[in-house]
């Protein structure tokens, strides 16, 4: 087992470095992120690529041939419905699941990332889960700076300027020291965020991060990660259900249906209606919006289409 | 926040030499003066002072705050707030090992078995705690495999596999004693409940060395034990090795226990009391939590021992008896209020 070997050999020198406090390689993109307020160009055609992804757990198939990828500083909406597997995709996309096939970043495959050099690059935001004891949000956020912690080094005044700008930019500056578990879901939500932020990744994957914000927030939240997307070159991946938020704040979108790939491109190419119809078994209508000329996508009820009959078949479809 | 925690350091220092005031013989505050600055003034006096009081006061602070810390460290890494070294089995596994050693170096047992060439170059001091942290260390094993193959390897259950360990351990050691010895009993009921009464000062300087390098080793790691309050798997995205830093911690919490099991005992519930006190007081960060623990658990075994001491004229009550009627009303306290 060579690879095993080196792994041992490699754990034991970060090991070392890491009660001396000496830097390693890994540690460099996290340096330019501090020192540059984002990756450098220098790694700009970083890439997000999965190979023939394939998951089945107990002989039931829950991704097949999931083939995708995605440009640094891009936001990608993975949509579909319930039991379509996209928790389960951004796992993979996130390392957090072995897989079948292969999810690269950077050219390097997950799997020969370390488990502090895979921190580094990517930030995780999972659906939430109950905190034992009460840490509140601050300790919570400062979290992000475990991975470019060494064992002996300590927090500075710049580490604590950073946790409060991140906790400014979510805007729960007057809660940063609540107690995280007596905070609603929104709040927990963009806590989390913030100490994604914090992490200084490259890459964020966020498991639906609008699930409990109410329409403020919703629209606060995606802007900020679009924003950052855009501005400081950061990658992110997330799933949602609202189709039109998405459609609005993501560049790239993915539809998965049963475990695979129905399409994926821009709004206009993913979000057809007779698509979305077979999807999620609605009867949909697409327009532009008047004022904003944003995607809208509207499903009613079978019954509601019955009873309304000045909906003409025609116009249901894409506009 | 300052306040109480320079309260608490100040009750640490003080504590302790509160305690030495208390014991069976009569020692004035003159006397005891007399002995720390220059000489006692009598030899009855310097061995009351060096050899029982002194010893049994060090001893039970390190035993507080190792139980508290092995406590606090449990609770962390299965995120389970009633997880202590006794519930946990760590305490029945590390008497199980110490009830072997006992009983293999009984002399006549030890003959039977054709081992008596080589043990009497074992000195029993050493043995007794390495086989103690060997059984401490199974005990940990048997309740990780436990809990992975019995509950789908949620760490928010490994208390129950704990729980059932705990009672087949010490229900075997208890069995080796009894068929081992004829007044096993005594035995039986030192491990059971506890006590300092038989503390000697080289007890201090195993334990001392032991409880020292098991705190420092995991304030190291403080930081990467709060991410796994956030559970295991946003532990690993931050870039923490999950299962090989609850091994790591299992294992400081097998070596704490053992060390003092197989000197004084199973005193439990100071490992359930105290870093719960400690996390209302001070807050939930490891670091934070390991310090209150190391401070607050050895001056309430401190003052738990006085009370062992003095409470009857004459006699000693065991102090796991003390630490368990407090403890479980204390147990009871904490349910209530969570179901509330």
């Amino acid at each position: 087992m060579p690879a095993a070997g080196a792994k041992c050999v490699y754990l034991l020198c970060y090991l070392a470095c890491n009660i001396l406090g000496v830097e390693i390689d890994d540690y460099c993109i996290a340096y330019e992120t501090k020192c540059f307020g984002g990756p450098s160009p220098m790694i700009h055609k970083k890439k997000l690529v999965a190979k023939d992804l394939c998951l089945s757990i107990d002989k039931f198939s829950i991704l097949s041939d999931v083939n995708l990828s995605l440009d640094a500083g891009k936001v990608m909406g993975i949509l579909g419905p319930n039991g379509a597997g996209k928790t389960s995709l951004l796992k993979m996309l996130s390392g957090q699941r072995d897989s079948h096939g292969q999810v690269s970043w950077h050219d390097q495959s997950l799997s020969d990332y370390t488990t502090v050099g895979l921190a580094q690059q990517i930030a995780v935001v999972n659906q939430l889960n109950d905190t034992v004891f009460a840490l509140n949000l601050q300790q919570i956020v400062r979290m992000g700076l475990l991975p470019h912690k060494s064992l002996l080094s300590k927090h500075t005044s710049e580490d604590e300027q950073q946790i409060a700008d991140a906790i400014a930019r979510v805007g729960l500056t007057d809660k940063s020291l609540q107690s995280f578990h007596s905070m609603s879901g929104g709040e927990q939500q963009r806590g989390l965020i913030a100490r994604a932020l914090v992490q200084k990744a490259a890459l964020i994957i966020l498991d639906e991060p609008v699930n409990h914000l109410d329409v403020y927030y919703q629209h606060q939240v995606l802007g900020l990660l679009r924003s950052l997307a855009h501005k400081l070159n950061i990658t992110v991946v997330m799933s949602l259900h609202d189709l039109n938020l998405a459609a609005n704040y993501c560049d790239h979108l993915c539809l998965l249906d049963k475990g695979r790939i129905v399409a994926q491109g821009d709004a206009s190419q993913v979000l057809t209606a007779t698509r979305l119809q077979q999807v999620f078994a609605l009867p949909c209508h697409i327009r532009r919006d008047p004022i904003t000329a944003a995607f809208r996508v509207d499903f009613y009820s079978p019954e509601e289409i019955e009873t309304t009959t000045n909906l003409a078949p025609q116009q249901s479809q894409h506009a | 926040m300052h306040k109480r925690w320079a309260i608490l350091a100040l009750a640490a220092i003080l504590s302790p030499l509160g305690a030495l005031f208390f014991g069976a013989a009569d020692l004035s505050p003159n006397e005891l003066y007399q002995c720390v600055v220059q000489q006692c003034e009598t030899p009855v006096n310097h061995l009351i002072f060096w050899q029982i009081r002194a010893p049994r006061v060090l001893v039970g602070f390190l035993v507080g705050a190792g139980l508290a810390v092995a406590g606090a460290t449990l609770q962390n890494i299965t995120r389970n707030g009633l997880a202590d070294p006794y519930l946990f089995g760590v305490m029945s596994g590390a008497g199980l090992g110490a009830s072997i050693a006992t009983l293999l170096f009984d002399s006549k047992f030890a003959e039977s078995l054709g081992l008596m060439a080589i043990l009497p170059q074992l000195s029993f001091s050493i043995a007794l705690p390495m086989a103690a942290f060997l059984g401490a260390l199974f005990a940990v094993f048997l309740v990780q495999i436990l809990a992975s193959k019995t509950f789908g390897g949620k760490t928010e259950h490994m208390l129950l596999a704990g729980v059932a360990v705990s009672f087949l351990l010490s229900a075997i050691s208890h069995f080796i004693l009894f068929l081992g010895e004829p007044f096993a009993a005594n035995k039986v009921i030192f491990w059971m409940m506890g006590s300092l009464a038989r503390v000697e000062a080289w007890y201090a300087w195993v334990m001392l060395p032991v409880v020292t390098i098991s705190v420092l080793t995991l304030l190291l790691f403080g930081r990467h034990m709060d991410a796994l309050l956030l559970g295991d798997e946003n532990a690993k995205t931050l870039g923490v090795h999950v299962t090989q830093l609850r091994i790591l911690c299992l294992a400081i919490c097998a070596a704490l226990t053992a060390c003092i099991v197989s000197y004084c005992g199973g005193i439990g519930f100071v490992g359930l009391m105290i870093p719960h006190l400690v996390r209302v007081l001070f807050g939930a960060t490891s670091k934070v939590l390991i310090i209150g623990c190391v401070l607050l658990g050895g001056c309430f075994m401190v003052w738990v021992d006085v009370l062992a001491r003095v409470a009857l004229a004459n006699q000693e009550i065991p102090i796991g008896i003390i630490t368990a009627a407090i403890g479980s009303v204390f147990f009871l306290m904490i349910m209530s209020q969570r179901t509330r």
